[in-house]
C-alpha cells in the first residue's frame, strides 16, 4: 500500500474514485519517484532556498557598506573598530522557492491516442508531487490563448490530491498563445520563481515569443516540450485536406511519400530550433515524448536543471 | 492494316464517348480527404515550394489521365480486330463437307471411320493458314451446317465435335450444290471433301454440278469393304386372316468372297427364326418366312458371321418391322339374305358382325354402336362415324343420286370393270375385278369430289367417297346379279372397304425408309405429333393430311406419341450404295480429279487484339503498382 492510500485513510469515501489518469499505479510511481529524486539530489532537494537579505536572516553572508536609512542594529561594530569602515551585517534568508507549472491546455495538446495533454497533466502531476513533497510553494496555470484556470501555490504533500483534482477538471480547448498566457500568469502571481512549461509549443506567434514572454517577467523558465512522434506523419496519402486542429486553417496537398519525407525532416528541424533556442538562452529544456515514461522524463528535467529543491 | 471487328466510325464512337467520360471525371474536382493535423504551419514550411509540387502533382494527375485514354484506346482498337492489310482477303474460303452416311459408320479402320474422319478435319483445322477461313457441313441426306464461315478455331474444334454420322444415305449432288453457295462470294474458295468416296452421281434435276472456280480436294476414309446387308425386310397380314402374317427378308453381299451368315428374325424380342444363308461373291438371296401367327407387334432381323463376328458395316446388320394392331370391328348388315355377303365376312375372324333384316335397320343403328354399316338395297340414313358400304343401294338417304331404272347388258353391250384406279388403297390384291360379268347396274351420278374407283361404259361401278367426314363405298350393282362373288376380288373388297373405314390403311407400311420423310398415320384432328427416336430424341412434328410428317435419320423402332395414341414405327437404312460401302481412294467430278488439300501457310494467326489487351492488362498492372506504390498520387 502506497503513502497514499494510507494518506486517504477514513477520506477514501469521500475520495473520487480512481480515474485512469492518476490511478493506484500512478501514485505508487509517484512513490518512486519522490524517493529516486532524493537520493539523486541529496543535500539540495531542500525545501528551502537562500536568498541574501539583511534582516530576518541568522547565518552570516556578507558585508555591504552602510547607507543612511540602514537599519543600525545590523552595522558590525567590531569591523569599524579594527578598519574604521561602517560596513553592514548581511543575513542570508531563507525562503520557500515558488514552481509554477503552466501547462498548455490548447486543442493541438488533445491531439492523438495517447494525447499529449494526458501525459503533460501526469508530468504536471509528478512535478507538482515532487516539489511538495520538498516543502516547495507549487502553483499549476492551465493556458491556452490566456489563462483559463488556476490552481493558487500552495505546499504541503496533502496538497496533491488538490492537484489531482485540478488537473481532472482541465479539457483541451482554444488557441495556443504562450505569450499572452505569460504576461497574464506574471501579472497575477507578482512572486517569482520557477516556471515549468508543459507545451506543444504549437504556437501560431512562434515558440520563441512564448519562452522569451516567461523569461522577461523575471521567471526561471524550464520547458517541457510535449511530442508526440506520430504527427511527423499524418499516416494518409494522396490529395487531402490537412485541416489545422486548433484554427481550422486548411492545406490542401497531394500527399506523397516524397512530401511526406520532406515533412519529417521539417518537424525534425523545428524539435531542433526549439531545443537549440532555449539551450542559447541556459533554458532547460526536456522534449517528453508521449510514448516514454513521465517518472524517466521528470528525472532528466532535474538533471538538466538541479534547480528544484 | 484493316478492321474486321466494329468499323472505325463505330471505334471512334465508342472512344469519344467513352473518353469524353474518362475527361470529364478527370476535370471534376477532386473530393479530397479531410485530415486533422496539430500544427498547419508546421507545413507551409514545406509547402513552400508547393508552385513546383503543385505542377508536378499536376503533370502526374495528366498522367493517369492519359495513361486511362491509352488504356481506353487500347479496348477500342481491340474491338476493331485489326489485322494486317490484305491478310483477310489473301485467305482461302474452305468449305469441307464431311460424309455423315451410314457408311461412315463402317468399322474397318480404327476406331472407325467417323473417328478418322473427325481426326482428317482436325488436321484441315489445324493446317489452316493465318488468314483461311473454313466452313463445315455434315453431308448425308440432308446437309447440315456444323460451323459459319470462320478462323475461329473453338468454333471449328465444336464443328468437329458436333460431326455424327447417321442411318442415312447420301445426296452428294445437294452437299455440292450447297458448297458451291457457301463458297459463292468468298475470296480463294476450296471445296474439301472427307468421307468413303462411295458417293454416287453427282446429278440432281437440274443435270450435273460442277464446282465453278472451286478446286475440290479430298480426303478418302476407310480401307475395304467386307459387308453383308439386310437390304429388305418387311412383314404383312394376310388380308383375308389377320392373325397370320409373313415375313419377307433379302440379303445380299457386298464381299469379294464368299459369305456365310446366321439370320435370327425375332418377334417382342424373342427369337422365333434362326437360319444360316451362304451368299456368294456379290450375290443376294431372298427369304420368304410365311403363315407366322402370335400377337407380336415387334419384329427384328439380325445377321452375324456364321463364324462368329460382325461384318464392317453393323448399320445394316440388322433391320426392323412392324405389324399394324388388330381390332374388332362391329359391322351392321342390312339385308334380306345374302350368302355372298355373309360368306364373304365369314372370312375375317376379327368382325364382329350383326345382320337384320332392312326394317329394322335405322333402329338398330340407332340404338347400338356400329363402325360399319352394309347395306344390301334399302338403305338408311347412318349415324355420324359409321362408314357405309351401299350395295346398289336404294332410298332417299342415298349419297349419291341415281337415275331411275337399270342399264342392262345386252349380247352387244356387256358390263365390266373397263378402268380401275389401281392407286386407291380399297383395290389392293383385287386384281381380278376386270373380270367380272355384271347384268344390270343402276347410274349412279358422284359428286365431284367422290372417287370413282371402277368404271364401265355403261356407268360408275364403284365409288368411294366422304360425307361429313364419314367414308363410304359404293357398288352400282347386285353382286347376285354378277359373277363377282365367284372371284376372290369380292370377300378383298369388302375387308378392304372396312379396314379403310377402321383407319387401318391397306397400304400400311411396315418399315420406313431413313433419309425420306416419313408419313406416319395419326388420329384426325391434330396438329402435332412427338416422335421419339430409338436413341431417345424426342422430336416435334407436324401433321398433315392425318400424318406426321418426320425425316427419319435413325434405324430402329420409333414411338409416336399422337394425342392419347401411341404406336410404333420402324425405320430401316435400306439403302444398297451405303451398304456398298467399299472405300474409293479417288473422287472425280465433271471429269476433274479431286487432289489432296493443301496446308495453308504455317506462322502465328495475325490477329492483334490479344496483343493489344495484353498490352493493355500490362498498363493497368503499371498503373495498379504505382498508385500502390504511391507513385501517380
Amino acid at each position: 500500500m502506497g503513502w497514499l492510500d494510507r494518506l486517504r485513510g477514513t477520506k477514501r469515501a469521500e475520495a473520487p474514485a480512481s480515474t485512469e489518469l492518476f490511478d493506484e499505479e500512478f501514485q505508487r510511481r509517484l512513490d518512486y519517484l519522490a524517493v529516486v529524486s532524493r537520493r539523486l539530489f541529496a543535500g539540495r532537494m531542500r525545501a528551502e532556498r537562500k536568498t541574501k537579505k539583511s534582516g530576518s536572516g541568522i547565518e552570516f553572508a556578507d558585508h555591504r557598506d552602510y547607507v543612511p536609512g540602514d537599519d543600525l542594529r545590523y552595522l558590525d561594530w567590531a569591523l569599524y573598530g579594527r578598519t574604521g569602515r561602517l560596513l553592514l551585517k548581511l543575513f542570508e534568508e531563507e525562503e520557500d522557492l515558488a514552481i509554477y507549472i503552466l501547462l498548455d491546455c490548447s486543442r493541438s495538446m488533445g491531439f492523438g491516442r495517447p494525447s499529449k495533454f494526458d501525459h503533460a497533466r501526469r508530468l504536471a502531476a509528478a512535478l507538482a508531487y515532487v516539489g511538495l513533497t520538498n516543502l516547495d510553494r507549487v502553483g499549476i496555470v492551465a493556458f491556452s490563448s490566456t489563462v483559463s484556470a488556476r490552481l493558487p501555490p500552495g505546499r504541503g504533500r496533502g496538497r496533491i490530491f488538490k492537484v489531482f483534482e485540478f488537473l481532472r477538471s482541465l479539457q483541451p480547448s482554444g488557441e495556443t498563445a504562450i505569450a499572452e498566457a505569460a504576461r497574464s500568469f506574471a501579472a497575477e502571481n507578482k512572486r517569482r520563481g520557477v516556471a515549468i512549461l508543459l507545451s506543444d509549443l504549437y504556437d501560431p506567434a512562434g515558440f520563441e515569443r512564448g519562452i522569451n514572454a516567461v523569461r522577461y517577467q523575471r521567471f526561471e523558465p524550464m520547458v517541457v516540450q510535449l511530442v508526440d512522434p506520430r504527427e511527423a506523419d499524418p499516416g494518409e496519402r494522396g490529395d487531402l485536406t490537412l485541416e489545422d486542429v486548433e484554427t481550422g486553417d486548411k492545406r490542401e496537398v497531394t500527399l506523397s511519400p516524397d512530401l511526406v519525407a520532406r515533412y519529417r525532416a521539417a518537424h525534425a528541424s523545428w524539435r531542433e530550433e526549439i531545443a537549440g533556442f532555449c539551450k542559447n538562452r541556459q533554458v532547460p529544456f526536456v522534449a517528453a515524448d508521449v510514448n516514454g515514461a513521465f517518472e524517466d522524463q521528470v528525472l532528466e528535467l532535474f538533471r538538466r536543471t538541479g534547480v528544484v529543491g | 492494316m484493316e478492321l474486321l471487328g466494329l468499323p472505325l466510325t463505330q471505334l471512334a464512337t465508342i472512344f469519344a464517348v467513352a473518353g469524353g467520360a474518362v475527361v470529364v471525371l478527370y476535370i471534376l474536382k477532386l473530393r479530397r480527404r479531410r485530415v486533422l493535423v496539430p500544427f498547419t504551419r508546421l507545413w507551409d514550411r514545406v509547402l513552400a515550394d508547393r508552385p513546383t509540387s503543385s505542377l508536378f502533382s499536376k503533370l502526374k494527375r495528366l498522367l493517369s489521365l492519359l495513361i486511362q485514354l491509352a488504356l481506353l484506346a487500347l479496348i477500342v482498337a481491340a474491338l476493331g480486330d485489326p489485322r494486317p492489310a490484305g491478310a483477310a482477303r489473301s485467305g482461302r474460303s474452305l468449305v469441307v463437307l464431311v460424309d455423315g452416311s451410314a457408311s461412315m459408320k463402317a468399322v474397318d479402320v480404327l476406331h472407325g471411320r467417323s473417328h478418322a474422319a473427325r481426326e482428317a478435319l482436325r488436321r484441315l483445322v489445324r493446317e489452316m493458314g493465318p488468314a483461311d477461313r473454313m466452313l463445315v457441313a455434315q453431308m448425308d441426306a440432308e446437309v447440315t451446317a456444323l460451323s459459319p464461315m470462320t478462323d475461329d478455331p473453338a468454333a471449328l474444334e465444336s464443328a468437329v465435335s458436333a460431326y455424327a454420322p447417321r442411318d442415312t444415305g447420301l445426296d452428294f449432288a445437294r452437299a455440292l450444290r450447297f458448297a458451291q453457295d457457301a463458297t459463292r462470294g468468298n475470296p480463294s474458295p476450296e471445296v474439301v471433301v472427307i468421307g468413303d468416296g462411295a458417293f454416287g452421281e453427282a446429278r440432281d434435276s437440274d443435270g450435273e454440278v460442277r464446282l465453278q472456280g472451286a478446286p475440290l480436294r479430298f480426303v478418302p476414309v476407310g480401307v475395304r469393304g467386307r459387308n453383308v446387308a439386310i437390304t429388305a425386310f418387311a412383314v404383312r397380314r394376310y388380308p383375308l386372316d389377320k392373325s397370320r402374317y409373313e415375313v419377307l427378308v433379302e440379303l445380299r453381299s457386298f464381299s469379294d468372297r464368299p459369305e456365310e451368315v446366321e439370320l435370327t428374325l425375332s418377334a417382342d424380342g424373342a427369337p422365333i427364326e434362326v437360319t444360316r444363308v451362304t451368299l456368294p461373291p456379290g450375290g443376294s438371296s431372298q427369304r420368304v418366312l410365311p403363315d407366322l401367327s402370335g400377337a407380336s407387334q415387334q419384329m427384328e432381323a439380325r445377321i452375324a458371321f456364321a463364324g462368329g463376328g460382325h461384318d464392317d458395316l453393323p448399320a445394316d446388320d440388322r433391320a426392323y418391322a412392324t405389324l399394324p394392331e388388330r381390332r374388332r370391328a362391329r359391322v351392321l348388315v342390312s339385308t334380306p339374305g345374302n350368302r355372298y355377303l355373309e360368306a364373304a365376312l365369314l372370312l375375317d375372324e376379327y368382325l364382329d358382325v350383326v345382320q337384320v333384316p332392312p326394317a329394322e335397320a335405322a333402329a338398330r343403328l340407332r340404338s347400338a354402336r356400329f363402325d360399319v354399316a352394309i347395306f344390301d338395297g334399302p338403305a338408311v340414313a347412318v349415324p355420324t362415324g359409321v362408314g357405309a358400304i351401299y350395295l346398289r343401294p336404294e332410298g332417299a338417304d342415298l349419297p349419291v343420286e341415281a337415275d331411275a331404272g337399270f342399264v342392262n347388258a345386252t349380247a352387244g353391250s356387256a358390263i365390266g370393270f373397263t378402268r380401275v384406279d389401281r392407286h386407291h388403297p380399297l383395290m389392293r390384291f383385287t386384281n381380278d375385278l376386270d373380270e367380272t360379268h355384271i347384268g344390270r347396274i343402276v347410274r349412279y351420278r358422284p359428286r365431284p369430289e367422290d372417287r370413282v374407283l371402277g368404271q364401265s361404259a355403261q356407268g360408275p361401278l364403284l365409288i368411294a367417297g366422304e360425307r361429313g367426314g364419314d367414308r363410304f363405298v359404293l357398288l352400282s350393282f347386285d353382286v347376285r346379279e354378277s359373277d363377282l362373288p365367284l372371284l376372290i376380288s369380292w370377300p378383298v373388297l369388302l375387308v378392304n372397304a372396312i379396314d379403310w373405314f377402321a383407319g387401318e390403311d391397306p397400304a400400311y407400311l411396315s418399315s420406313f425408309r431413313t433419309g425420306e420423310t416419313w408419313r406416319i398415320p395419326v388420329p384426325a384432328g391434330l396438329d402435332r405429333a412427338t416422335v421419339e427416336t430409338p436413341s431417345g430424341r424426342r422430336v416435334s412434328v407436324p401433321v398433315v393430311e392425318g400424318r406426321a410428317a418426320y425425316f427419319g435419320t435413325e434405324a430402329g423402332f420409333h414411338r409416336v406419341h399422337a394425342g392419347e395414341q401411341h404406336s410404333v414405327v420402324a425405320g430401316n437404312l435400306s439403302d444398297l450404295g451405303e451398304s456398298r460401302c467399299a472405300p474409293q481412294h479417288t473422287l472425280t467430278l465433271s471429269g476433274q480429279r479431286a487432289t489432296a488439300p493443301v496446308a495453308g501457310r504455317a506462322g502465328v494467326r495475325r490477329e492483334w487484339w490479344p496483343y493489344l489487351l495484353l498490352v493493355a492488362l500490362l498498363v493497368i498492372a503499371i498503373e495498379w503498382a504505382t498508385y500502390h506504390r504511391r507513385v501517380t498520387v
